[in-house]
């Protein structure tokens, strides 16, 4: 849309504030737009808001603080009593409130969650060791790739300042019983005693096409409707193991039928994000994934002026005056729109979109650190069950992401497991429960102390470090019998509807909607309490936050006419030379991490040095 | 400098128009720390004061407003290191508030929480005489020996024992070492080895397109 009709923006509106307060006082700085402190805020809702939320989860949160960074006026509700909705981390007590409210029938929720099973050990129940509190679990579990647009807004908005994120090196491909660990950085690949000198050379010209691929379709295109298997085997003569680690662990696919740009673009997600902040590809929040972003978020937008309120449920919102009332009977006139998550609709909604495709989930709180899966100095990992790997015969990957007590999500000596799949109908419990069984033996295995022939088992290197060798350990999952069980102290399954479908970020015709509120009274639905609201969808079956910013810049351009503003603020400690001291703060934090990159620069030595680098076919 | 430096995360809590934000205003305006310029981003407030040999730099958590409908989010309250609540010794709604708000803490907080209780906007009862206090000092004693908080009577106006409240809570901060913090659990600090500060890349990003390749 025009410019002319935009509203200003939170820096132009500030200015005036600026030249008063110099005006006013001699000695107090300049103090930017920090709600509350300029004046007291009214203890009542606002008559007028121009764009009402409801629902607190990771887009509706983005949304909410870009629209108030840009200068829009929002009132932001949630119908729970926590933040979060579809992206919440839920306690012990929480998630039993919430599991019993899908299976209610009688919410919102059902639309978009089913078949929501929970089992709680008594140990967990009636313990003096764990609280409810220890315990923050994902409805949607997430990570965040070092290298994508959700980063860079984190640190454009200073959202990251409330947050803490921790580093995932880890990624694990589940085949013929065992882990093997995903050789994903090209030292590794050098130095990987089971590649082929062929291979190697292989490896690395795909890896080296990949970066740039799109500005290569002459190699690509006769497979841009083709499966990246056929594409990988036909022009890169890659062998099947390499396959599965680069479309199921480094490219996170669902199965070996993806076609070739889709799964390119995933791979090099992976490869790009390398060594961004480390050797790592991956981060992952403390506390909990998306539900703390989406605090963190909704926190920015209240500095920026937006009005929240939880425990507070939408009752039908009316276009033609554009009145929405509540259920605590309270009413607000909404200029510009209303924005609402599936989960947080009126009730006698007519107009919610359909939610057609599934997600299955099963999350597990185990009585277990599982810290043998994860990397030096971390707390979490990636496991990927690749298509017929698990005794299920699964077609579908089964993804789990194992988060351990360093991330505070889970009480020490605890771990949770997420798994998750996009299999449809029954088969996708039976393969989730053939992941797990198979986590289970895994996990018991490596943690296990009473083993006979430990000698077998570990390896001793030159230097004394002990070296799992893992065909070994492969080989000894298949005569092993577990002498202990895991004990699980929770087991939730549940299955999420969606209407993205699988590899989709989003659906933009869900947000199909104009400007201008309809004229044309025959567009509404009689009798629905919902008629020209925007729906969000919900969260897709991704793995990773991929969806966040592009379904939250859809939303916002709908809005304001543009999404060139998204974001686009000028925090005062930028402006103002006195405020440079925040800068160099940060510098200091660099420095006590100069380890990491040191680090990384040796890798670069080595490969630099690696006379095969250069080898081409 | 940059050695001794300790992060302190201290939130602010109390009733709407107690004066809660005046308070920070005015100690991170004032010019008794070494460092004058108080830093402000759009997270969060900043001032560093000296104690002794070494220097606390408070990260002021302002409340946005969220707390006028209940809404603050637990974020607000984890890792906080200190909590402030204010009352107006004028209104004695905004003292029952503040007991709320000692309670919140106890429940939400971590265990070792430093909390301050600030009877504030004691220049009232200076220029309107003793009728318009409504909370006895002894009063807000009581509540503070009662839950082991720290207890002074403010004035944002005139500064009176502002930088004190301060202090007094840099004081009482258990000092952690950075290698300390190796493995710490649950009160948690900045300095936390795994932590990956996401204003790092650009160090990095530089090289970030040929890393891998």
């Amino acid at each position: 849309m025009l410019n002319a009709e935009r509203r200003p923006s939170v820096a132009e509106r500030r200015s005036s504030f600026l030249s008063g307060s110099l005006q006013n006082s001699m000695n107090i700085p300049v103090v930017p737009h920090l709600a509350g402190i300029e004046d007291p805020l009214p203890e009542t809702t606002p008559d007028k808001v121009d764009v009402l939320i409801a629902g607190t989860g990771m887009v509706e949160s983005v949304l909410a603080a870009a629209l108030a960074w840009q200068g829009s006026s929002v009132l932001h509700i949630d119908k729970n009593d926590y933040y979060g909705d579809t992206s919440a981390t839920l306690t012990i007590d929480q998630i039993s409130n919430w599991v019993n409210e899908v299976n209610s029938g009688t919410s919102s929720l059902s639309v978009c969650y089913t078949n929501a099973k929970l089992y709680i050990s008594k140990s967990l129940r009636h313990s003096n060791t764990y609280v409810s509190r220890d315990f923050g679990i994902d409805l949607s579990p997430k990570i965040l790739f070092a290298k994508s647009d959700l980063l860079s807004i984190l640190v454009k908005s200073r959202v990251h300042q409330y947050l803490e994120f921790q580093s995932l090196s880890n990624f694990h491909t589940y085949e013929n019983d065992s882990f093997e660990k995903l050789t994903n950085t090209k030292q590794e690949i050098f130095t990987d005693q089971n590649l082929s000198l062929m291979s190697k050379r292989n490896l690395m010209r795909f890896i080296k096409f990949v970066l740039v691929w799109d500005e290569q379709p002459e190699i690509w295109q006769q497979y841009a409707e083709k499966p990246i298997s056929d594409f990988l085997v036909e022009k890169f003569k890659l062998e099947n193991n390499q396959l599965y680690e680069l479309i199921f662990s480094i490219g996170l696919c669902y199965n070996l039928d993806v076609k070739t740009p889709n799964a390119l673009q995933r791979i090099r997600r992976y490869l790009t994000s390398f060594d961004v902040y480390g050797p790592f590809p991956v981060l992952y929040s403390k506390f909990g994934g998306p539900g703390e972003l989406s605090q963190g978020f909704c926190r920015s937008a209240a500095v920026a002026g937006s009005t929240y309120k939880l425990n507070s449920q939408l009752l039908s919102f009316n276009p033609t005056t554009k009145e929405a009332v509540f259920k605590d009977g309270s009413k607000i006139k909404v200029e510009e729109r209303v924005i609402v998550s599936p989960t947080q609709a009126p009730l006698d909604s007519k107009n919610i979109p359909k939610q057609e495709y599934e997600v299955h989930r099963l999350t597990c709180i185990v009585e277990k650190s599982c810290s043998e899966w994860f990397g030096e100095g971390e707390s979490a990992a990636v496991v990927v069950f690749p298509p017929n790997s698990l005794k299920s015969n699964n077609r579908t990957v089964v993804q789990a992401f194992i988060v351990g007590s360093g991330t505070e999500s889970c009480a020490k000596g605890t771990c949770i497991w997420y798994l998750s799949t996009v299999e449809t109908g029954p088969r996708a419990e039976l393969d989730l429960d053939a992941a797990l069984e198979a986590l289970e033996r895994s996990i018991i295995r490596e943690s296990s102390t009473d083993l006979e022939n430990e000698n077998d088992l570990i390896q001793l290197g030159p230097n004394g470090q002990t070296i799992i060798n893992s065909v070994k350990l492969g080989q000894s999952f298949k005569e092993y019998i577990p002498r202990e069980k895991v004990q699980f102290l929770l087991k939730l399954y549940y299955t999420q509807f969606t209407s993205t479908p699988p590899f989709d970020v989003v659906t933009p015709s869900v947000f199909e909607f104009s400007k201008e509120w309809p004229k044309d009274s025959s567009l509404l639905v009689p009798g629905a309490s919902d008629n020209n609201i925007v729906y969000t969808s919900m969260p897709c079956a991704e793995i990773s936050y991929d969806d966040v910013i592009t379904a939250a810049k859809v939303l916002y351009e709908k809005i304001v006419g543009s999404d060139d503003d998204f974001f686009d603020v000028d925090f005062e400690d930028e402006d103002i030379p006195t405020y440079q001291n925040n800068g160099d703060v940060q510098y200091q934090n660099t420095f006590e991490e100069d380890d990491e990159e040191d680090e990384a620069r040796d890798m670069d030595i080595v490969e630099n040095e690696e006379p095969m680098g250069e080898m081409e076919i | 400098m940059n050695s001794n430096v300790a992060s302190v995360k201290l939130v602010l809590l109390g009733e709407a128009a107690v004066g809660k934000s005046s308070i920070v205003v005015r100690f991170v305006s004032n010019d008794f720390s070494e460092n004058k310029e108080p830093t402000i981003g759009a997270a969060f407030l900043t001032q560093r004061v000296n104690i002794d040999d070494h220097t606390i730099k408070f990260e002021i958590w302002d409340t946005a407003g969220q707390e006028r409908f209940a809404s603050l989010a637990p974020m607000y309250y984890r890792n906080a290191q200190a909590a402030l609540i204010v009352y107006d010794v004028t209104k004695p709604q905004s003292f029952i508030k503040a007991r709320h708000w000692v309670k919140e803490l106890h429940e939400q907080a971590s265990g070792d929480i430093v909390i301050a209780l600030a009877g504030n906007k004691v220049d009232l009862i200076e220029e309107n005489g003793e009728n318009e206090r409504k909370v006895a000092t002894e009063e807000g004693q009581k509540l503070a020996d009662e839950e082991n908080l720290l207890f002074f009577e403010t004035s944002a106006k005139t500064g009176y024992n502002v930088n004190e409240i301060f202090l007094a809570v840099g004081d009482k901060i258990p000092l952690k070492r950075p290698n300390d913090n190796a493995n710490e659990n649950g009160s948690g600090n900045n300095q936390n080895s795994s932590r990956v500060q996401l204003t790092d890349a650009n160090a990095n990003a530089a090289n970030a397109g040929n890393c891998s390749c």
